[in-house]
């Protein structure tokens, strides 16, 4: 009952906070205008297309629908992976949406919206070889020297044999001669590498993952209004299939980097 | 400072890759000195059939960098190899013998062994060269006008002096091994260097455990140049020729 009473008020109080400062979700519609900084460097989340000359990508078609439920014209602020918080505290932009992984560290200088990507820890394998995370324990796993990846499997799989390379390619090549029997890296980065190999028909990447890095987009810290509101928009997103398509868009399996989704907006 | 020194467990990781250290760079020296033995006895053959095949594998393996060299075993080797045999070389294998089981290492391993060995092998030969060429050509001669026959003056003046120059080169050769062994950390053999790099992801106390490292290289190369020491002070003959 006492922790209901301080939820309660501490609701109240964040709804008062909310209130006391200028809410952005108000300017934002006031000015017509939203400002969504977005990476312009780093496939395919967000980068320069050669064709158009136009930032594209994963999460730059997040922010067009984004502005498309507002009503209001979208201006991307090109940014890299230091700049994302500054802009943010420093009002040049209004939402974040540049792969943008929810840690607690971040939690306390900005905002996070309900996830709605995950990039997780997978495996390369040859075909046929491995179908769940059950196996690893019995197999020779090549991982990438000084990597998050060689800790958490370690951690998840202490039976597993590890075998570290210096780089991905080392690991690679490791894997086509048999010396392991799987590799391990970000999901994205598997698929990126699987997409530059001749014999890539005789690979997969298993559609499970061993940990995963949450993807949020960032807001104005304390905005409680416009996180609830974006929130709202990405669970609609899902509900509707949008956010398949936009997903299929970059990662289906017509595309040069085929991903199973495993993640959907609104799985914990 | 003692209590952020490192967790048990990673002094453990530490232990055992410097165990696989040592026995790795005592297989290969021993393996690279009896091949290097028989390279130098065919550098020095009359015959060039025996000579320039010696000298050929002299140069090749002294003259590429030892990494690339471990690359080649490991991973070009390997690409060539029918996928059969690769699969065997890399499954465990057990083998019991009569006191003990012997098991097949893995694919690192192998290849590690092979890269240091014959690397190694190149150097050692080329020092017991030196050895027989320090032997100056007046003691042959001597032995010879003495009437001995050649495999008497190979017996007892030539290899006993040319051993006495020989050995601290190769001990020196024994310790280079040693060093040389952390390169196979390029190909994941699980040695004090790989071992002290891992440790070092895992817990960020970096001073820790490249310093264990350091001070474990250290002490092995210094434990080879008292062993040296203490050979040539009990075997007179062998000399302190230095």
């Amino acid at each position: 009952m006492i922790k209901k009473i301080h939820l309660a008020a501490m609701v109240a109080l964040a709804a008062l906070a909310g209130v006391a400062q200028a809410d952005r979700l108000d300017d934002i519609k006031n000015s017509g205008v939203l400002r969504v900084a977005a990476f312009d460097s780093n496939p395919p989340f967000g980068f320069v297309d050669a064709q158009t000359k136009q930032i594209s990508g994963l999460d730059v078609d997040y922010a067009k629908e984004l502005a498309a439920k507002l009503g209001v014209k979208l201006e991307l602020v090109p940014t890299n992976p230091a700049n994302r918080i500054p802009l943010l505290a420093s009002n040049k932009v209004d939402v974040v949406l540049a792969n943008f992984t929810i840690t607690d560290e971040r939690a306390k200088q900005v905002n996070f919206s309900i996830p709605y990507f995950a990039s997780g820890q997978q495996f390369i394998a040859k075909k046929g070889v491995l179908k769940s995370p059950e196996q690893l324990g019995e197999l020779r796993i090549g991982v990438d020297k000084g990597t998050t990846n060689e800790i958490v499997l370690r951690e998840k799989h202490p039976s597993a044999t590890l075998v570290a390379y210096d780089d991905t390619p080392f690991a690679f090549t490791a894997l086509r001669n048999g010396n392991v029997q799987a590799i391990t890296q970000d999901g994205p980065k598997l698929v990126g590498l699987l997409a530059n190999v001749p014999d890539k028909e005789n690979y997969e990447i298993p559609p499970f993952s061993i940990s995963d890095d949450l993807i949020g987009a960032g807001l104005p810290k304390d905005e409680v209004r416009l996180t609830e509101y974006v929130n709202d928009f990405l669970r609609e997103l899902e509900a509707s299939g949008k956010a398949q398509t936009i997903y299929d868009r970059w990662f289906g399996p017509e595309t040069k980097t085929p991903l199973t989704r495993i993640y959907r907006i609104g799985d914990k | 400072m003692l209590d952020d020194l490192l967790a048990p467990k990673y002094i453990g990781w530490l232990i055992d890759g410097f165990l696989v250290t040592l026995a790795l760079s005592a297989l290969a020296s021993a393996a690279a000195t009896v091949l290097g033995l028989m390279l130098c006895l065919a550098r020095l053959a009359p015959t060039r059939w025996l000579a320039w095949p010696a000298l050929a594998w002299l140069s090749v393996f002294r003259n590429t960098p030892l990494l690339v060299q471990l690359f080649f075993w490991y991973f070009g080797l390997a690409a060539l190899m029918p996928q059969g045999l690769l699969e065997w070389l890399n499954t465990p294998h057990y083998w019991h013998l009569v006191f003990f089981d012997v098991s097949w290492p893995p694919f690192e391993y192998v290849a590690g062994f092979v890269g240091l060995t014959l690397f190694t092998s190149a150097f050692i030969a080329e020092e017991f060269r030196a050895g027989v060429r320090g032997v100056p050509t007046t003691q042959t001669a001597a032995a010879r006008a003495l009437g001995l026959r050649p495999l008497q003056i190979w017996r007892h003046v030539v290899i006993p002096q040319a051993f006495r120059i020989a050995l601290p080169p190769l001990l020196g050769q024994y310790m280079n091994a040693v060093k040389n062994s952390s390169l196979t950390m390029a190909i994941g053999l699980a040695e004090l260097s790989y071992a002290s790099r891992q440790v070092e992801t895992e817990t960020f106390k970096t001073f820790q455990a490249f310093g264990i490292a350091t001070l474990l290289y250290i002490g092995t190369v210094a434990l080879i140049e008292l062993a040296g020491q203490w050979v040539q002070r009990r075997n007179p003959t062998l000399g302190a020729a230095r």
